[in-house]
């Protein structure tokens, strides 16, 4: 029985030792979260512009119908998202979007620090979701 | 009858059906791209193919193939589904994948059929199409990367519209449609073919990116514009309209609309729209609140009224549960003086008919003329002024057969149609041939006298109308003239169409009344499948007539009431959902009178040149914005949805006239207007057949499909008389537009945005002018400077002006007559 408890308490132990610890000094210390980590959206440019079509798939897809699509025609004729706003308090970050998407012109990146201090400053216009 | 199986399913259907007809009577569905309920079996596309036990070897084309006794059906099967699967590939070597940017996404065949099939990868490669895109004309675009050659475009323009833009061009891969030369879409831009085509193709301009199908909401509502009640669907997105949708689901007119139909429907959403109540402070109209703007109107409005009195003036734009509350309205401030739409243009109905067959509306529906044998169309203005039922029309003459007779003083789209026959008189002088005609029918013993009054009476009158006489007078040839009298007596069904509204006022109660006379001297009245047609211009004029917005009494009627006031003789008038000044014949005239008139309120959606005399200015709502029923010219009573809410402060007509009711002490209040629309049924029985709620979408009909006329009594009529002059001008409408309200849509302005003269070929090149250079037309004493426009469709020496637009003042020439002499020089 005294076997037993030294084992387990011995891995207990092993974690107080230094360099064992999970724990991480947030913010000093930052993790970078895994590739599929599904984070603040990002439009993806191309050449000239975004690389979106303003198919209007994402705002269909989204359960949580925060994503805010309005199409126009710029000057070559081609169809392109004039307004394309994220409304990131409504978002459940489900990927649906990324997922919907036929042109891969959205993706989800790793940045996870969303707080912020206004209700306005959740709105991600297309301006602030290509940078 | 004809029974057959399909996948098991035991199935009796006429037999003229096609094997996909029986298909979905049975609810089994057979993909189609190709197929359209209103046109003629195609078989393009090769997508329903089936297989039949007694045609074994081979697949069969179900929407071109005729059933048979005993057929045995399968409509899908292992094989079946690998050929269609097949076709679709090859469909797709060449199709741009362009779902995401094309506005057809979410609704197109193409997609549904690809997702069906589940067809994923392709066999076979190809190159891509990269045709440039058919951008030349503002309203439709043709994008022929994504054209799949089902031929629809091309089959409905020429069955149905018989324009015929378009055809196939070139063979193999290479084949597309095109129009001629290939050089880029000019037409009458009526979109039928934008509603046709299953892929994205042929799209509408106007509504490119706005939206995805499926954000839409559809609103089932009535065309707004003339008196044809088509049915349209509102595509509705943040409370704005965005587009008119394809419905041939429901209404009379099959899903058939013309250009101010589909594109005319922007002035719900102009900007100038009047958002609130305007007063009269200090000669400047300034905006005010409604309480304060109503008690203004009653106060003005009851004071005229205990002096000279005051007179009220309706448009045949409101609904027929606004018009109700009007005439109550108009009882409430005690005054007689109440007419609609100038008083003069829809006498043909009120006087001709109702003294002739005794009835004050056309005897048939819009589905039987396209059974009848024989048309009579009277002023070829009949396909300007109400384009679906000239489809209609061309559809009697290809899927029919009918023979098309036009009585005009100029060519139009109707004497284009196959066969059609053109009795090309000298203006003015329709009637002689009308006349005439009858007279052939009563020497020939051709006429049905039987229990018909003043048929002696007529025969003395008819006396200078011998064809020969006519032949002299009107420039058409005795024999035509016969042989279109002996068709039309001669002839199964026959149907007499005429248009009637602000243009056509002059000789219009004769020609009705000649009109009617020969109904009912080959039997049309009340004849299963015949009919006597006369359309009104706008929306509800037909509602407004049976409403009876009428002079009540011994009171003014429109014409009267500009006497009066221009005379000082009235106090007051009110002017609901009409412009006189831009539309109504002798601007002059009715300019004196609004300046002479001390008290004038207008109530309109836009600040009318007549709204701008206005002492008061009440923002009223468009059909879009609105609940109710409108009557078309065949009697069919339809609903009226409300689309989106009105802009600012906007109220319906009904809110606006039963709240100046209350005002002025009355207890006038309805809860809706299926409240009003049960009122009506006690005032008018004609519509007590039903109540609000049960009017279907296919409307209802009052008085049935042949409504038997109260009398049979011709009367005679006397000739025209022609116009001296080397030039003589007739106004009118113009396809594209309908009343002045359409200068405010973009669609119907994208295609013709000024005013203009049209002329022959002849007198342009004797009066060497060209399209686009201004002209001087001189009559009446009034010299107006307009835009000449050369065109084969006018005899020599006859001018058309359109009516639509206030700016050219076409009504200052323009004073009610039948043709002006006028004067031209460049």
């Amino acid at each position: 029985m005294f076997k037993a408890f030294a084992k387990g308490l011995s891995i207990t132990f092993k974690h107080m030792l230094p360099g064992h610890s999970t724990t991480v000094q947030y913010p000093s210390v930052k993790l970078k979260p895994s590739d599929r980590f599904r984070g603040l959206h990002r439009l993806v440019p191309s050449q000239d512009r975004e690389k979106c079509v303003a198919c209007y798939l994402c705002p269909t897809v989204c359960p949580a119908k925060c994503i805010t699509v309005e199409a126009a025609e710029n000057d070559k004729g081609e169809k392109y998202p004039k307004v394309y706003t994220i409304d990131l308090l409504r978002c459940i970050f489900c990927g649906y979007c990324v997922e919907a998407c036929p042109v891969e012109a959205i993706e989800m990146t790793g940045a996870y620090e969303l707080a912020n201090y206004e209700r306005e400053d959740f709105q991600f216009t297309k301006q602030r979701l290509l940078k | 009858m004809v029974n057959l199986t399909i996948d098991g399913k035991q199935v009796t259907v006429s037999k003229t059906a096609t094997i996909y007809e029986a298909a979905k009577e049975v609810g089994i569905s057979i993909p189609v791209l190709c197929y359209a309920k209103k046109l003629m079996p195609y078989g393009a596309c090769r997508f329903c193919l089936v297989q039949v036990e007694q045609m074994k070897g081979r697949l069969i084309p179900a929407c071109t193939t005729p059933v048979s006794e005993g057929m045995v059906v399968t409509t899908i099967s292992d094989e079946i589904k690998k050929v269609r699967k097949t076709v679709m590939e090859f469909l797709l070597v060449n199709h741009v994948l362009d779902c995401p940017v094309c506005d057809k996404g979410g609704e197109c065949d193409l997609q549904d059929l690809a997702y069906e099939l589940e067809s994923t990868s392709n066999r076979f490669e190809g190159e891509k199409f990269d045709l440039p895109t058919d951008e030349v004309n503002p309203l439709i675009e043709r994008n022929m990367n994504r054209c799949v050659l089902c031929g629809r475009c091309a089959r409905v323009c020429d069955e149905v519209v018989g324009y015929g833009s378009y055809s196939f061009i070139n063979r193999g891969f290479e084949t597309k449609i095109a129009t001629a030369y290939d050089r880029g879409l000019s037409c009458e831009f009526c979109g039928q073919c934008v509603s046709m085509c299953p892929v994205g193709a042929i799209l509408p301009r106007p509504f490119k990116f706005k939206a995805r199908p499926w954000q839409l909401k559809e609103v089932d509502s009535v065309c707004g514009y003339c008196g044809n009640g088509c049915t349209l669907t509102l595509g509705v997105l943040n409370n704005k309209v965005e587009t008119i949708r394809f419905n041939d689901k429901i209404g009379v007119n099959d899903g058939n609309l013309c250009v101010r139909g589909r594109f005319g429907y922007s002035y719900v959403n102009h900007d100038e729209r009047l958002t609130k109540p305007l007063l009269r402070k200090d000669g400047e109209l300034v905006e005010a609140e409604w309480d304060e703007a109503l008690q203004v109107v009653a106060d003005g409005l009851a004071n005229a009224q205990k002096g000279q009195g005051a007179g009220i003036l309706s448009g045949a734009r409101l609904t027929n549960e606004e018009l109700f509350v009007l005439k109550q309205f108009a009882k409430t401030l005690g005054t007689q003086n109440l007419d609609h739409s100038g008083g003069e243009c829809y006498k043909g109905v009120t006087e001709g008919l109702k003294e002739t067959i005794g009835i004050s509306a056309s005897t048939g529906t819009f589905p039987q003329i396209e059974k009848a044998n024989v048309i009579l169309a009277i002023r070829s203005d009949f396909y300007e002024t109400h384009p679906v039922v000239g489809m209609v029309v061309n559809q009697a003459i290809r899927r029919n057969e009918a023979k098309l007779l036009v009585l005009a003083d100029k060519r139009g789209k109707l004497s284009k149609l196959p066969g059609a026959k053109t009795l090309l008189t000298k203006p003015g002088l329709e009637l002689d041939i009308l006349n005439a005609m009858a007279r052939v029918l009563l020497d020939e013993g051709l006429a049905q006298t039987e229990g018909v009054d003043g048929i002696a009476d007529l025969q003395a009158a008819l006396a200078n109308f011998s064809p020969a006489q006519v032949a002299e007078r009107t420039g058409v040839s005795a024999e035509q003239l016969q042989a279109a009298a002996r068709q039309l007596a001669g002839a199964k069904n026959s149907a007499i169409l005429m248009a009637y509204g602000l243009p056509y006022q002059g000789l219009n109660k004769e020609l009705a009344t000649a009109a009617a006379n020969l109904a009912l001297l080959a039997g049309i009245p009340g004849r299963e499948g015949s009919g006597l047609y006369l359309c009104g211009e706008k929306a509800n004029s037909q509602g407004a007539i049976d409403l009876g917005i009428l002079p009540q009494g011994n009171g003014m009627g429109a014409q009267a009431m500009f006497t009066a006031a221009a005379a000082g003789q009235l106090d007051a008038l009110y002017v609901v959902g009409e412009d006189p000044l831009s539309s109504y014949p002798d601007r002059d005239r009715i300019a004196k009178a609004l300046d002479k008139v001390p008290f004038l309120v207008v109530q309109d959606l836009f600040l009318s040149p007549t709204a701008q005399q206005a002492d008061v200015v009440l923002p009223a709502t468009s059909f879009a914005e609105k609940d109710g029923t409108f009557t078309n010219a065949e009697r069919r009573i339809q609903r009226v949805r409300r689309g989106i809410s009105s802009p600012g402060q906007a109220r319906a007509d009904g809110a606006i006239l039963t709240a100046l009711a209350g005002k002025l002490g009355s207890s006038l209040a309805f809860t809706g207007p299926a409240a009003i629309f049960a009122e009506i049924g006690k005032a008018v029985p004609a519509y007590a057949t039903c109540s609000f709620n049960e009017i279907g979408p296919q409307g209802v009909v009052w008085g049935g499909e042949s409504l038997q006329p109260a009398s049979r009594k011709v009367v005679a009529v006397a000739g025209g008389s022609e116009v001296e002059g080397d030039f003589r001008l007739v106004t009118g409408s113009a396809l594209y537009h309908s009343g002045t309200v359409s200068t405010k849509a973009k669609g119907p302005m994208a295609v013709l945005a000024e005013p203009y003269v049209e002329l022959s070929r002849e007198d342009a090149k004797a009066l060497k002018v060209a399209d686009g250079d201004l002209l001087k037309v001189a009559g009446n004493g009034v010299e107006l400077k307009l835009k000449a426009k050369v065109g084969n469709r006018l005899p020599k020496g006859v001018l058309f002006a359109p009516y639509h637009f206030a700016e050219a003042q076409v009504n200052r020439l323009y004073k009610g007559e039948a043709v002006i002499a006028v004067k031209v020089s460049k």
